[in-house]
């Protein structure tokens, strides 16, 4: 599934500024100028979201999401001039008042995969290519190389040794995607395939851009082992090791096998509804709504 | 006397984002802290100190984060807590005389003018404004076992691509704890119960026993835990892992039949800086006149109505009384249940948002106090106790390792990391990243450089608290969280860059020093 093209990052990162688009746009040289831009220097008023209300006061969060977008704009449009002759003035007073205003930056630059593991069988994916290696690329396979390919992600599933492969899009910079099998290991490779053929990719089917971090998918279920023989306990205090038999211990021997949690539940607590009873959708903190 | 078959242990997680704007009053979200003072953490040490009076042997558990732990040790907030009370107290009087005609609300006016005045009175002559040594004293006679928790509540499943954040996450918490309490913790409560087996080795290194877990932490362990949540598990790096028990979570937490929800409890939505004369209470609600909680409340539940009675303190104690008797039994008749199966007693974990009892669940505090007190004089099937304890007596732990979990929505990692809030884990990684590239490139740094690299550090715990994600995706308050996000994200590289080019500006690394002053003794070398 497609996520998150540029157009709508821009708009849910909150004003990830026209100022850091034409930035990436302009894909310069200027490495130590673009990466300096990521922090925002120091702007000439506050005026920062402040006093968020609560979710009793509809009226009043409208109101100042306007307040932030209009300081938004007369940040953006403050000239480096300016913000030259603020630091002057701040520095000269007595007790300096430091005013700041932030933006995230669009991108750092880097030629990079990473995943995530949202759910057992969601991983999110996100990635970039550096604009030396996107040079790099054009040297090797022609200016028109990001033209004529398009992007992919291999999935690797190292523990049951199996790949598949998604293709993406080049205005999507993360991913979602669903996966099948829980508690395996996970990587990531970000690639591209010819779309159509020049005389420097006529002989090439797939180019490797670079691989993620491994992770571990988490597990959805109750690992039932037939064949397991013996149950190991540790004392935590010696450390000890010793092992029962796994049908000695009187929890399994009184409950026979347990091939379903349910049925565990159902045995202990003697209630029909035990399923509603196990729910994932635990509450979690509160006081933070 | 019933012979004891086995255990409950009571888990309050108590926690707050570090919030503190010394540049501006206009912040409301530093009120969560003020609230909980007054709602959670004064009443939470009021019926401890009961309990003790009363000679009742009681034992829970207590994590205090390092943020509200630095929040609470800040002699700013201190102040604009006193003043806080001032205001309400103020308020409180007002009410006092605008209810003279009608004798039930009169009445609750007075109880909150007693109630505020006397915060007052036991903030500031009974515990000194210092609420973390009042805690400690628990501690130290026995009764309250207190753990940790990571730095600034990072969410473990998401930081630990950089597995050297995780640890900074645990170091920190770990020398807070150490900084306020004296001792090493034995526990520590996972930021949103995250779990990663690739922590355990740090959770070793710095001396922590055990952790808590989601049920299905346990359940979904490998291999199967033999006794299901009511047996700890030990992982085999040696971190020993508690689940939250599923029967008795429901029993306080659910929204439909959970115990806050009984008609006779104060309705937390009613608040008169909502419904109040706007001219009448505009001193008392934000600087900006947006309308917001007072703390002053009148109406109960009632029912599934908007047509609201009064709030009647005594019926709401009835029914806590009628509630806590409700659990004991329910606990005792799931423990004979269980103690049939088990050849060592079973243990149920009971963990909580420390905020549910007093904040949200007004009458949480007082329902805890008689529950502890029908557990004491009753002749019931089982006792409190700690992990710690638990761990002590029952040293013979079965060999799993724990689930990755959470106890977020669905029980893994959508509440922190979703559309809505996933723009913002490429810049806490990387950030994460360039905190160990400086730690590498300025190994024991000195004088400014040392500060500027420390601050550094601050910065990035503070961009990678959990709850700006969880805020974002809850919906409310997500321009606060966002700005958060995007300070702390540009702070820290403000100063990542002026370090490099051995430029730091003094004035801005004081500002925001002053700022974010958390973690005092901290040293980025955590990183290296």
């Amino acid at each position: 599934m497609p996520r998150k093209t540029k157009e709508q990052n821009k708009i849910e990162n909150e004003n990830e500024t026209k100022k850091t688009t034409t930035q990436t746009k302009k894909t310069s040289n200027k490495k130590t100028a673009s990466t300096k831009k990521e922090t925002t220097k120091i702007a000439t008023k506050k005026t920062n979201t402040k006093a968020t209300p609560t979710k009793n006061a509809p009226k009043a969060s409208s109101s100042s999401k306007n307040k932030t977008k209009s300081t938004t704009k007369k940040v953006a449009k403050t000239t480096s001039k300016l913000t030259k002759s603020v630091k002057k003035e701040t520095t000269s007073r007595k007790k300096v008042e430091i005013v700041e205003y932030y933006d995230l930056p669009y991108r750092y630059n880097q030629t990079i995969v990473k995943v995530l593991a949202q759910t057992p069988t969601n991983l999110f994916i996100y990635w970039d290519i550096s604009d030396k290696d996107r040079k790099n690329f054009e040297k090797l396979y022609g200016d028109d190389f990001f033209q004529t390919t398009k992007p992919i992600l291999i999935v690797h599933n190292d523990t049951l040794g199996y790949n598949f492969e998604v293709e993406i899009n080049d205005f999507a910079n993360s991913w979602y995607l669903h996966v099948s099998d829980s508690k395996c290991d996970y990587r990531i490779e970000l690639g591209r395939r010819p779309i159509t053929k020049n005389n420097k990719t006529n002989n090439i089917d797939y180019i490797y851009v670079t691989t993620s971090n491994e992770i571990e998918s988490p597990n959805d279920r109750i690992l039932f082992d037939k064949n397991q023989k013996m149950v190991y306990f540790r004392n935590v205090k010696t450390g000890n090791l010793t092992a029962k038999e796994f049908t000695s211990i009187s929890f399994i021997r009184n409950m026979g096998k347990i091939y379903n949690i349910y049925d565990l539940y159902k045995e202990i607590y003697q209630d029909n509804n035990v399923e509603d009873l196990y729910n994932l959708s635990n509450p979690s903190s509160m006081m933070r709504q | 006397m019933q012979e004891k078959k086995g255990y409950v242990s009571f888990v309050l997680h108590a926690h707050l984002p570090f919030i503190h704007h010394p540049e501006s009053d206009d912040y409301l979200e530093e009120s969560w802290l003020y609230e909980a003072i007054s709602e959670t953490y004064i009443p939470l040490l009021i019926n401890f100190q009961k309990l003790v009076d009363e000679n009742v042997k009681f034992r829970i558990t207590m994590s205090m984060t390092p943020p509200l732990l630095s929040m609470l040790d800040n002699k700013l907030l201190q102040r604009k807590y006193i003043k806080y009370l001032k205001q309400l107290i103020e308020l409180s009087k007002k009410e006092v005389k605008r209810t003279a005609g009608d004798k039930r609300l009169n009445k609750l006016s007075h109880y909150y003018l007693d109630r505020y005045s006397n915060d007052l009175h036991l903030f500031k002559d009974v515990y000194n404004c210092n609420l973390i040594e009042a805690f400690k004293h628990f501690q130290d006679i026995g009764v309250l076992e207190i753990i940790t928790c990571g730095a600034t509540h990072g969410y473990f499943p998401i930081l630990y691509v950089n597995e050297k954040t995780v640890k900074a996450q645990i170091a920190v918490g770990v020398q807070t704890y150490e900084r306020y309490f004296g001792k090493k913790p034995r526990g520590i409560w996972l930021p949103e119960c995250g779990y990663v087996p690739e922590a355990d080795k740090y959770l070793k290194e710095f001396g922590i026993d055990y952790i808590i877990t989601e049920s299905h932490g346990i359940l979904y362990a490998d291999p199967t835990p033999v006794y299901g949540t009511f047996a700890p598990i030990v992982s085999p790096n040696g971190v020993i892992a508690f689940g939250r028990d599923i029967e008795s979570s429901r029993q306080v937490w659910s929204s439909i039949n959970g115990y806050p929800g009984d008609y006779n409890y104060r309705e937390f939505y009613r608040d008169i800086g909502y419904e109040a004369d706007y001219d009448y209470i505009k001193p008392y609600i934000a600087h900006n006149g947006v309308r917001v909680h007072t703390g002053i409340k009148y109406y109960r539940i009632t029912g599934d109505t908007d047509f609201k009675d009064y709030y009647n303190p005594r019926w709401a104690m009835d029914s806590a009384e009628k509630q806590a008797g409700h659990f004991l039994d329910s606990r005792t008749s799931q423990i004979n249940n269980l103690s049939n199966y088990m050849e060592t007693p079973p243990i149920i974990l009971c963990p909580y948002d420390a905020e549910l009892y007093g904040h949200w669940w007004y009458e949480g505090p007082y329902w805890l106090y008689i529950l502890f007190k029908k557990i004491h004089y009753d002749d019931c099937n089982f006792e409190l106790i700690t992990p710690s304890e638990y761990i002590d007596k029952f040293p013979n732990i079965q060999v799993a390792s724990p689930c990755r979990s959470s106890w977020g929505a669905n029980g893994y990692s959508e509440v922190w990391l979703n559309p809505t809030n996933d723009y913002a884990h490429r810049h806490l990684h990387v950030a994460g990243d360039r905190m160990c590239e400086l730690a590498w490139l300025y190994p024991n740094a000195k004088g400014l450089k040392k500060k500027a690299l420390n601050q550094c550090a601050r910065e990035l715990l503070l961009a990678q608290s959990s709850d700006w994600l969880f805020i974002i995706t809850n919906g409310t308050m997500v321009d606060y969280a966002k700005k958060r996000i995007k300070d702390h994200i540009g702070r820290f590289t403000k100063l990542y860059y002026q370090i490099k080019e051995d430029k730091i500006d003094e004035e801005f690394l004081k500002d925001i020093s002053k700022k974010d002053c958390v973690f005092p003794d901290i040293d980025y070398m955590i990183y290296y």
